[in-house]
């Protein structure tokens, strides 16, 4: 049997969650997404770039990753919002929910997309038309937001048809669609293709999604290896993904901030490479895996990025281990310039129940230590995460746990409202 | 103006159904007034932003008169809310959710 397969994509995801909360649940009267409106960072804590925008917003050229000054300057009266990932969470879970009511098999791809498997439902639904359409109402009128979309054979036609026409619209590209409907599009609309491949692929003549079709695999393979492969295949609608409700497990683990100043100092560095080791153990833990890579990133004042790897003795989740590799690796990588952004990433990851190789110098601090951190797991799963934290930080403007979305993020202060 | 937060005495059954009885309301002088709800005319659950609740339409005897007033109670905050948009009542009306 043909596969059939939907892209469900949220319409402007956090604007339009946004939008639902403070008409439904709050009670506003303006509806953020009939205004120019967008969903952005606070500017003093260098989070400032819009997030997510309104169609209206759109008409005046404001795009996501835009600094909100420059969204200014585009559009003076931008009503601009704080996020409230809290909500998304809540939101995201329930589109999910109602799309499991209608497919057995449901991917969620990211927080506001997920594909669906509809093979065979034709008998339950009509035609994929008709499913797609009862779908995307169904989550209107039960949650207030609106989605695309896209119907396909396979996973990436389904995700290029849901990017066609917004919002609140169904769209199908069959493989047999193909020729009219992809091919035409500017090779930069095809997933996977960024901006470095754009301009790499605009040097080799090759400017919309058709016209790399028709390359010659050769070409492609010479100038971009394995991933010319994959581009070609894509840009001929070929994707032999399957659409799985499992989720994979993680490969590694890693959070990074954007610090609201720039750090001159190692120790101040070092302090928050602590915070962010507290964060990726606590995953780790949480997961009940270890890391065997550690891994530190630095962007400096001039945005540069730099990054800096070592392999331990034996795969550990323990905090102080982890932020000890941190350091020395930081003292390695780190050449004095101001320092905007730290990241700590960790690979090779194993199970918790990995025999761990004994080291005659770490002093049996090891067993100490990783049963610290459980109690301190406890303590936090129990009475929050700011109910325990390491002294150093105490009185300190560097939260204790970094990395991730900042609490404050989570709910935001609804005093003034939208005009 | 948004939702205003209002006290509100109700009855859980054992089905798990909730009946809003009494609502106490703020008057011009601001001073608290209790309010028997006389009837519901009806009411429905609503899911918006995934947050579960339930709405009712009900009328409360004040001055002598019976007044059509729409409070929703939060199943996640517990919270009981007296629902602003005048413009709501039209709507489910026509659609006709029956309780």
């Amino acid at each position: 049997m043909d596969k059939l397969i939907f892209h469900i994509d949220v319409n402007s995801a956090f604007l339009s969650w946004e939008a639902v909360y403070r008409l439904h649940v709050l009670g506003e009267k303006g509806d953020l997404r009939d205004i120019p409106s967008a969903v952005a960072g606070d500017v003093k804590k260098r989070h400032g770039i819009i997030l997510a925008r309104s169609t209206p917003a759109k008409k005046f050229g404001v795009r996501t990753g835009d600094t909100i000054s420059d969204a200014r300057s585009l559009c003076p009266e931008l009503v601009i919002v704080p996020p409230h990932y809290d909500l998304y969470e809540t939101c995201s879970r329930a589109f999910v929910e109602i799309l499991r009511e209608y497919s057995p098999c449901v991917e969620q791809y990211s927080v506001d997309e997920a594909y669906c498997d509809m093979t065979g439902t034709v008998g339950l639904y009509g035609s994929a038309v008709v499913a797609a359409n009862l779908m995307k109402d169904k989550i209107y009128k039960v949650l207030g937001f609106t989605v695309n979309i896209g119907i396909s054979s396979n996973k990436l036609l389904a995700k290029m048809a849901s990017d066609f026409k917004k919002p609140n619209m169904v769209h199908t590209l069959f493989p047999e669609e193909m020729e009219k409907k992809l091919w035409p599009l500017p090779v930069g609309d095809l997933f996977y293709v960024g901006h470095a491949t754009k301009r790499k692929l605009k040097n080799l003549g090759i400017r919309t999604i058709g016209e790399l079709a028709r390359t010659d695999l050769d070409i492609l393979r010479s100038h971009f290896k394995k991933y010319g492969e994959l581009i070609y295949a894509f840009a001929n609608g070929i994707d032999v993904s399957m659409v799985t409700d499992t989720v994979p497990a993680n490969k590694g683990y890693g959070n990074s901030t954007v610090i609201a100043f720039d750090v001159d100092d190692a120790r101040v560095a070092k302090m928050i490479l602590l915070s962010l080791a507290e964060t990726v153990c606590t995953r780790l833990r949480d997961d009940k895996v270890m890391a065997t890579v550690v891994a530190v990133s630095i962007v400096d004042f001039e945005f540069n990025h730099a990054s800096h790897q070592m392999t331990l003795i034996s795969p550990t989740n323990v905090t102080n281990e982890i932020h000890r590799a941190a350091c020395r690796l930081f003292d390695e990588l780190w050449d004095g310039t101001p320092v905007r952004n730290l990241g700590i990433h960790t690979s090779k990851v194993v199970s918790d129940g990995f025999t761990r190789q004994l080291n005659l110098f770490d002093m049996n601090r090891y067993d100490k230590l990783a049963r610290l951190d459980k109690l301190v797991d406890e303590v936090r799963d129990r009475y929050g995460d700011d109910s325990i934290k390491r002294a150093v930080f105490l009185n300190n403007r560097i939260y204790h746990m970094a990395g991730g979305i900042a609490p404050e993020k989570r709910k935001p202060n609804y005093k003034e409202g939208i005009k | 103006m948004y939702n205003m937060p209002v006290d509100v005495i109700a009855t859980f059954n054992v089905q798990g159904k909730i009946k809003p009885n009494f609502i106490r309301l703020e008057d011009q002088s601001h001073a608290l007034q209790t309010y028997k709800i006389e009837s519901i005319m009806f009411s429905r659950e609503e899911k918006y932003a995934g947050m579960q609740a339930l709405f009712f339409c009900c009328n409360i005897l004040r001055d002598g008169c019976l007044q059509m007033i729409n409070i929703k109670y939060h199943v996640n905050t517990h919270q009981w809310v007296l629902v602003s948009d005048e413009s709501d009542k039209g709507e489910y009306a026509k659609e006709g959710y029956n309780n």
